[in-house]
């Protein structure tokens, strides 16, 4: 999308300024600059542009009246811009998302400013019921936000999704945050010799250790959170089916080559096992791994082992 | 820039202001600074200008001057589509939203532009907090909602036709819930595997049911939308993943906890595919417990690839 014209974005400013200095006579510059989002110059200039704007034939009577009295500002005869222009489609739903998202969180207060300003503008939207914002909860997120806030480290013991093991580790909590639809907190990892991120659902037990740490400057935020595969990742290179063509659009993948009847071969980088293994037993008979020659069985052994909780007895070593 | 500027604004005014539509020739002579003399030139002018103001919300209604004959066109801006109704916020709910579009980040600028229109930015700014997921078809979908108005897009690759009581984040992903025309049911579809424009109807073309929660629309997601039969599925979930599925499917979905941390939760499935892509992301940390049927087609799939999945 292109950016909208200069003009535009200006115009959209000063009809949202005007309404305000109309109804709040005799506000300091500073302070509507600052309300506005804008320069105390760039104010300057639009308020000046002012006067010149107005009504047909623009004589005295029907052009705005700004009154600059040292540094406060009035305005008059703008009636027509009494109000300001009524909210898009696109930032009543922003408003109201974002409003209903904090109202979510934990420890939010259900009957504060922020839920009677949320009524107000649902009812202005025409819809009270309308829109749901489930940011979801963990057991241990209070208590990580507390230790993040005060500085003190605590022992995790925590699930790895990708390998598919417990791990216990001590952990300075910096941050906690939600995204992608999880909560996370990121902090410096003892275990890991580094900054790590943690999904708190996955988090099984937290102990305080009384020990406190220096929180720094910078810790990560939601933008680490995207995968990026290092040179020594393993790759992989499945053939699919033509049923599984959601794999490619699902994943990075780094090379994709279509063959005939819908089929394709694609190479994915793996950051740990047990991501394949999901995959393949998803995926099923859809999917064949061709390299490297120790994964061509990733998928039988994965399935040996899940059938092993509903065959007692028949292990990983079950006979292909 | 200026001359563009205030030229816009007049426009604006000048719209607004008239209790009747004006053609292009009363607007060029009434608007400030001047439209070019040169008819082509003006009415390219003009419908740049015109496509600004839309650009930014503004409503400007063309309509036809019957009176005056030769089809000839006027233009006014309506004050009852124009005005932002008054909202009535105080100072301190003010600044509640401020520190609720800072918190709570979305992509785009839609909610700060819209606070400014609020009233503008008040008190401070707080830490982010949470970055939720958006689409630029979300405030359409909400908007006809709210107006109750019909919904038409392309899914999956069929065309749908939804009267749409509502939109619904949940576990990272927007829903757009609502009465499905064709199928005469209840669904909910993921916004972002819509793969069309969204058609919108004309507003009041249905009721929203008394007793409608788009969040609990949402709660059994995304297993129980699908056209398998129903069926109530047992699964025990070891300890180290009860608490992630606790958190997903809701405590009412416990039947049992046991000492050793691991659940027994309780599912309505009506999408077996959904179901067993669920179950086996839980790798063997999870056991269908029953229904036997459901039991027994996880099973044959897991042995069917325990079996021929090996090299030769």
């Amino acid at each position: 999308m292109s950016p909208r014209p200069l003009a535009a974005e200006r115009l959209r400013r000063v009809l949202a300024l005007v309404p305000w200095i109309l109804s709040h006579p005799d506000e300091q510059l500073d302070d509507l600059a600052a309300r506005f989002n804008m320069s105390r110059r760039d104010l300057e200039r639009e308020l000046s542009l002012l006067q010149f704007c107005g009504l047909p034939p623009y004589t005295a009577d029907r052009l705005i009246d700004v009154d600059l009295r040292g540094d406060r500002v009035s305005i008059r005869l703008a009636e027509y811009f009494e109000r300001p222009l009524r909210l898009t489609p696109a930032e009543g739903f922003a408003l109201l998302a974002a409003g209903r998202g904090l109202l979510a969180m934990p420890g939010s207060d259900p009957t504060g400013p922020l839920a009677r300003a949320l009524e107000k503008l649902a009812a202005a939207l025409g819809s009270t019921r309308g829109l749901a914002v489930d940011v979801g909860g963990a057991p241990f997120l209070d208590v990580l936000r507390d230790a993040a806030q005060e500085g003190e480290q605590v022992e995790l013991d925590y699930y790895s999704y990708a390998r598919d093991e417990m791990t216990t580790r001590r952990v300075d909590p910096m941050r906690v945050f939600h995204a992608f639809g999880a909560w996370y907190v990121g902090g410096y990892c003892h275990r890991a010799e580094g900054e790590r991120l943690f999904r708190v659902d996955r988090v099984r037990a937290v102990r305080p250790t009384g020990v406190r740490f220096e929180p720094p400057s910078s810790p990560l935020s939601p933008d680490d959170l995207v995968y990026h595969p290092r040179s020594d990742d393993l790759r992989i290179t499945l053939r699919l089916d033509a049923s599984a063509r959601w794999v490619a659009e699902a994943y990075p993948t780094e090379d994709v080559v279509e063959e005939k009847g819908g089929g394709q071969r694609v190479t994915l980088a793996i950051s740990e096992q047990a991501w394949l293994d999901r995959l393949l037993l998803r995926v099923g008979p859809a999917a064949t791994v061709l390299d490297p020659p120790a994964e061509r069985d990733a998928a039988r052994r994965a399935a040996a082992r899940v059938l092993a909780r509903y065959r007692p007895g028949a292990g990983d070593g079950a006979p292909g | 820039m200026a001359d563009r500027l205030e030229r816009l604004l007049n426009l604006t005014a000048t719209l607004l202001d008239t209790r009747r539509p004006l053609t292009l020739d009363e607007v060029a002579e009434r608007v400030s600074p001047p439209y070019p003399e040169e008819q082509a030139s003006r009415r390219r002018q003009f419908e740049r200008d015109k496509e600004t103001l839309r650009g930014l919300g503004i409503d400007i209604s063309v309509e036809l001057l019957d009176q005056l004959g030769g089809g000839e066109v006027g233009y006014r801006i309506h004050p009852d589509r124009y005005y932002l109704p008054e909202l009535g916020l105080t100072d301190d709910e003010r600044e509640a939203l401020h520190v609720a579009v800072t918190a709570v980040r979305l992509e785009g600028d839609d909610a700060r532009e819209g606070l400014l229109k609020l009233g503008g930015i008040a008190g401070e700014r707080a830490p982010a907090l949470a970055d939720l997921p958006t689409s630029p078809v979300l405030g359409e979908l909400f908007d006809a909602s709210a107006r109750r108005a019909l919904v038409r897009f392309t899914y999956r690759g069929e065309r749908r036709e939804l009267e749409p009581y509502g939109v619904a984040l949940r576990l990272g992903h927007w829903y757009v819930v609502g009465h499905d025309r064709d199928r005469d049911a209840s669904r909910a579809f993921r916004v972002d595997r819509i793969e069309s424009e969204v058609e919108v109807g004309a507003s009041g073309a249905f009721d929203v049911p008394d007793d409608f929660d788009p969040a609990r629309f949402v709660r059994d997601d995304p297993m129980s939308y699908g056209d398998d039969r129903p069926v109530r599925a047992r699964v025990l979930v070891a300890a180290t993943r009860a608490g992630w599925v606790t958190e997903q499917l809701g405590d009412d979905a416990v039947e049992d906890r046991h000492d050793d941390g691991s659940v027994v939760v309780a599912l309505e499935v009506v999408n077996r595919e959904a179901f067993r892509n669920w179950l086996l992301d839980l790798l063997d940390h999870a056991e269908v417990l029953g229904p036997p049927d459901v039991r027994a087609e996880v099973v044959a799939w897991l042995e069917a690839l325990a079996t021929t999945g090996s090299t030769p």
